[in-house]
């Protein structure tokens, strides 16, 4: 493929280190945040990352037909993550609830 | 175009960075919002339809929604008190991880033609000519079974966890029911015609149930359904019906075939179908109910 330093820009480049700088993101601020809400979008922006890097692996440019089972997962990705997400935002709330209530 | 996907990609760290670093609520998720529909384009660019489609309509609408309604009931956030230290530790290490990603991302293109020849080479018996359809519904139809389990242990979690009864939805102005009738009967047309669609061409059962799901929640919102009128046991029947549905079909290939989940021979359209129909409601329903919350013991609670 293309050289290490330089190599040529193409889309799937530019996404594939999107995604792992979103990654990135997404990591440093699940770590530093104290909102359990904010918290929950990270892992929704980390998991975005990650299959940001997935979809952009199945590409092989323009005119090819890209990998269909990088794009399965993902899919499947989607789906887990908001079923996930659901569970994580009521189990959120109702520690927001008890936590206001032992404040009184 | 690559100055667009430069553009693109800016504009998704700086939407991902603002919905995890805004200071109210509304605005983070509005950032989260934005940020999902620019990912979504993002894999218009990538040749990945089938999943821009459900990033669009679940990973940035209804996670979105999700999240409105959560924060709606949640106290306004507290100020980060994370140390100076352990903020710079976070930062090293969510730099060194991402910077590893992206190094180790530079030589992947070798690593990915792994599955690729097979699912080429067998997509003629799969029933089915969209090569995403085939890897969820039949190659790794497995995955899929299970993923729908995994939807049905996030409601059951959710009504576990959820407050008793939902409240009504406020009232909206006079022109949201004119607004609904055509919205509702269109959004099942356009489910049934992604489901149907999903066979040949980017589309398919969890695109169409994020649809019909938006549909639901139209008529939620306009009064028109109310999930905690009706009784508990056929709504967990609609929303386990996928699953059911599914693992059937699982067992009764088994005795048929003598293989879980390998289709008869030639039949494979009609099998993947007749599943696909059975997921289309039951994610509809479930992503609903996710939403709405499910009033706990029926008329008891």
């Amino acid at each position: 493929m293309t050289p290490f330093p330089f190599p040529d820009l193409t889309p799937q480049l530019i996404y594939h280190l999107a995604g792992a700088a979103l990654v990135g993101i997404a990591l440093y601020r699940g770590a530093t945040s104290s909102d359990l809400l904010t918290r929950i979008l990270a892992l929704n922006v980390l998991s975005v990352g990650i299959a940001a890097v997935f979809v952009a692996a199945a590409n092989r440019g323009a005119g090819a037909v890209p990998d269909p089972v990088p794009h399965a997962f993902v899919l499947t990705g989607i789906v887990v993550l908001v079923a996930v997400t659901a569970a994580l935002l009521a189990l959120a709330e109702r520690i927001d609830l008890t936590g206001a209530k032992s404040d009184d | 175009m690559i100055v667009f996907d430069l553009m693109l990609a800016a504009a998704i760290l700086v939407a991902g960075w603002s919905a995890l670093s805004a200071p109210d609520r509304t605005g983070a998720i509005a950032g989260f919002l934005v940020f999902g529909l620019l990912v979504a384009l993002s894999w218009v660019r990538l040749d990945a339809p089938d999943v821009a489609l459900a990033e669009a309509a679940i990973g940035s609408g209804l996670t979105g929604a999700l999240m409105l309604r959560a924060a709606g009931r949640m106290a306004p956030p507290a100020a980060d008190r994370v140390p100076r230290a352990q903020r710079a530790a976070a930062a090293l290490l969510a730099c060194g991880l991402a910077g590893g990603l992206a190094v180790a991302v530079m030589d992947l293109p070798g690593a990915t033609i792994v599955y690729d020849p097979l699912v080429r080479a067998d997509l003629g018996q799969s029933g089915v000519s969209n090569p995403v359809t085939a890897v969820l519904l039949n190659f790794r139809a497995w995955d899929t079974l299970l993923e729908m389990a995994v939807l049905l242990a996030a409601l059951v979690l959710v009504a576990a966890l959820g407050p008793r009864g939902t409240p009504r939805p406020a009232r909206l102005g006079p022109l949201y029911t004119p607004f609904l009738r055509i919205m509702a009967p269109l959004s099942v047309l356009v489910a049934g015609h992604l489901l149907w669609l999903g066979a040949t061409a980017p589309g398919g059962a969890f695109q169409a149930g994020a649809v019909l799901c938006g549909g639901l929640l139209a008529l939620y919102f306009g009064g028109a359904l109310r999930p905690a009128a009706v009784p508990a046991g056929p709504l967990w029947a609609l929303c386990a019906a996928g699953v059911a549905v599914f693992a059937a079909a699982a067992l009764a290939a088994e005795v048929l075939t003598g293989t879980l989940l390998a289709y008869p021979d030639g039949a494979d359209k009609i099998w993947i179908l007749a599943i696909e129909g059975g997921l289309t409601v039951s994610i509809g329903a479930t992503l609903l109910l996710l939403f709405t919350g499910l009033r706990q013991g029926g008329a008891r609670a």
